[in-house]
């Protein structure tokens, strides 16, 4: 009887140990930033593996696209994965790993100027050396050498951009051209808004005539309620990130805020992208080198790859988004004259005048947060 | 000696469930627990531990309509999966051959060789705005003539009860299948009329199947959040979805901890009030009695 009682007591013994051990592994401090030692991005020799988290329908990943030209010319094995499907989640699926500076295998992430920006300031990104990227500081267009948040470009090559505007399935709504329009009860229940919320409120804001620049935390929030409204009378139908393009390409939305670049995402031709008559909003996503990036050397040489001008062609052609290289539109114009001129992949200065960029909400960390959560209570209920 | 080892042997068949629940519940537990009572937020130096019980309060703030209709959808599906699942099972136990026995039975079971997500998202293309099965659904009267499936409630309850329906079908099946025919033959001897034999004997005797499947279906439909995501609108989102926004998006991790927990705590009480009602014998099968 005596054994018996012991036993029992060994075991539970046992358990409280164990569970104490476990516990004491898990870090006291979740989060948190420390940019207090940032590394610098190593080179060396290109081989290996290099792993690339991209969003959607941002390059050809064909047998004969941009990937698998870089595979056949470094002998470096690509893991492309399309997994960035919006900024806040992305960040915050990886921002646990990132705080242990784990950057779950990836060399390469292509957040939005801000997000690169914030995770920069978390301490979440290498730098990089100039030395290494030759071939991106010789062939970078004037207009991006510099960034708001990264003036001396110590962390952010930029990847492609584009604007946020309406695609609009013209066989169904083809007078829709501005943002007020969305909230017509004629098109009830067949339109979407982005997600993110520095895309869709500051054109909301545009469409008010309210100026984003000097716009309040109060002026972002009656926008926020202003799309909380629509949304309850069932005029907003979602808020999606870049799965917008399914409910244009099923037929579900007549109109959404997007992106100019997904043409190929949504593969219909009778939508198209119109840039808002009452705003307009422009974003640049950057190619950044998270912290404990395994091969970092094959991330400088992909970053030195793409700008070469006859590669960013290539991506400029099958994407139809924004891009940074000199000389590609000379390239482009001879190969195909009407890419060459298009005015979403090469935009005439005048085309993005007083267009907003992505901007953060006013006001210090707590305003912009309480900002984020008003929206994102819309978001999710 | 031997006896010490014959005591020890129901602690050593425990002993790898007891494993599991320690690393995959208890451990969980205790630091969603923990992160429960944090403060601080990402930006500021991260989350510390304070003894921050208003987390608690501030999880459920402004979140009724969200509750009341998480609550409804879930109960509103595991009735209808009820309703669909009875008389399914019980043709297939009862009513049919052996072979087409069989067929059903992994028709029933053939749709998890796919995963979930998969299937609903297959939903989400064959329920689109323009689709011939919406058409029918107009055409019957189902939907009217400018409305729409996708993004609405009832997307969303169609959507639960398709994905939890085999967890009903399959425990009542399973109760179904061992009654002992003779026992409604010997009520009919009796005079009990059909009803009276189904409601009398066979009704009672699958009470086990009921409960369980209840169970299966209400629990994981309760804090499912991929319905709500993919065939649903932003006012269809389900507590899963401000959990999984909170922890994903906002990054409040304290808040989503603590939302979590009330949430474990609401079905948990629900439970033990059902089982309550239902009975434990209900539960736990009558076969202690006499013993």
């Amino acid at each position: 009887m005596r054994e018996h009682k012991i036993w029992r007591l060994a075991i539970a013994v046992a358990c409280l140990v164990g569970v104490s051990v476990l516990a004491a592994c898990g870090g006291d401090d979740v989060g948190g930033g420390n940019n207090e030692d940032i590394q610098v991005a190593e080179s060396g020799p290109v081989e290996g593996k290099l792993t690339i988290s991209n969003w959607p329908g941002y390059i050809d990943p064909g047998p004969n696209g941009t990937v698998a030209e870089f595979e056949k010319k470094t002998g470096v094995e690509v893991d492309y994965i399309d997994d960035f499907t919006g900024n806040t989640q992305f960040f915050g699926k990886l921002q646990p790993q990132l705080a242990e500076g784990n950057s779950g295998g990836r060399d390469i992430i292509v957040p939005s100027d801000w997000m690169a920006k914030k995770m920069y300031d978390l301490g979440y990104l290498q730098e990089v050396d100039h030395a290494d990227l030759q071939t991106v500081f010789d062939n970078i267009l004037p207009q991006f050498e510099t960034a708001a948040g990264d003036p001396e470009r110590k962390f952010m090559i930029p990847w492609q951009g584009g604007l946020t505007g309406i695609w609009v399935d013209t066989a169904k709504a083809p007078e829709i051209d501005s943002i007020s329009d969305l909230f017509d009860p004629k098109y009830k229940g067949k339109v979407t808004m982005l997600d993110e919320l520095r895309d869709t409120i500051p054109l909301v804001l545009q469409s008010e005539g309210i100026d984003v620049d000097t716009a309040t935390k109060e002026d972002w929030l009656a926008a926020i309620d202003k799309i909380d409204k629509a949304v309850d009378s069932g005029q907003i139908r979602r808020l999606t990130d870049n799965s917008y393009t399914e409910d244009l390409t099923a037929g579900n939305a007549v109109a959404s805020i997007g992106w100019s670049g997904d043409a190929s995402l949504i593969g219909r031709d009778t939508v198209e992208w119109r840039k808002p008559t009452d705003g307009c909003d422009t974003f640049f996503d950057q190619m950044v080198i998270p912290v404990g990036a395994p091969n970092t050397a094959a991330a400088l040489a992909f970053m030195n790859f793409v700008y070469q001008p006859k590669v960013q062609a290539d991506i400029a052609a099958y994407i139809n988004y924004v891009q940074p290289v000199a000389g590609v539109q000379e390239i482009l114009k001879k190969r195909d004259p009407k890419l060459g001129n298009d005015k979403l992949i090469f935009p005439p200065e005048e085309f993005t005048a007083g267009c907003s960029e992505d901007p953060d909400p006013p006001g210090d960390v707590e305003d912009v947060s309480e900002v984020e959560a008003a929206y994102q209570d819309v978001v999710s209920g | 000696m031997r006896t010490i080892r014959r005591r020890l042997v129901p602690y050593g068949l425990l002993a790898p469930g007891a494993i599991w629940l320690l690393l995959f519940f208890v451990v969980p537990m205790y630091y969603m627990g923990e992160m429960a009572l944090r403060s601080g937020a990402l930006e500021t130096g991260g989350f510390r531990f304070t003894w921050e019980w208003a987390n608690f309060p501030d999880a459920l703030e402004g979140r009724g309509e969200l509750i009341t209709r998480t609550f409804f959808y879930t109960v509103t599906a595991t009735v209808l999966a009820l309703l669909i699942a009875y008389p399914l099972a019980y043709a297939i136990a009862i009513k049919v051959s052996r072979r087409w026995r069989l067929l059903l039975l992994f028709a029933v079971i053939a749709p998890f060789f796919t995963t979930y997500l998969v299937r609903t998202i297959a939903w989400k293309t064959i329920l689109a705005d323009p689709s011939p099965m919406v058409d029918f659904l107009k055409t019957v009267g189902i939907v009217p003539e400018n409305g729409r499936v996708l993004a609405t409630p009832g997307a969303v309850i169609a959507g639960l009860t398709y994905t939890f329906l085999p967890f009903m079908i399959l425990p009542i099946y399973a109760s179904l299948e061992r009654i002992d025919l003779s026992l409604i033959e010997a009520a009919k001897d009796l005079y009990a009329s059909a009803r009276q034999a189904f409601l009398r004997v066979t009704l009672p005797l699958t009470m086990p199947g009921i409960v369980a499947g209840v169970l299966l279906t209400f629990i994981p439909a309760f804090g499912d959040y991929v319905n709500a995501t993919v065939l649903g609108g932003p006012n269809q989102a389900m507590i899963g979805n401000k959990i999984q926004s909170l922890y994903l998006v906002e990054r409040d991790y304290p808040e989503a901890a603590a939302f979590s927990f009330l949430m474990m705590a609401a079905v948990l009480v629900m439970v033990l009030i059902y089982i309550r009602a239902a009975g434990t014998e209900a539960f736990m099968g009558e076969e202690d009695e006499g013993r």
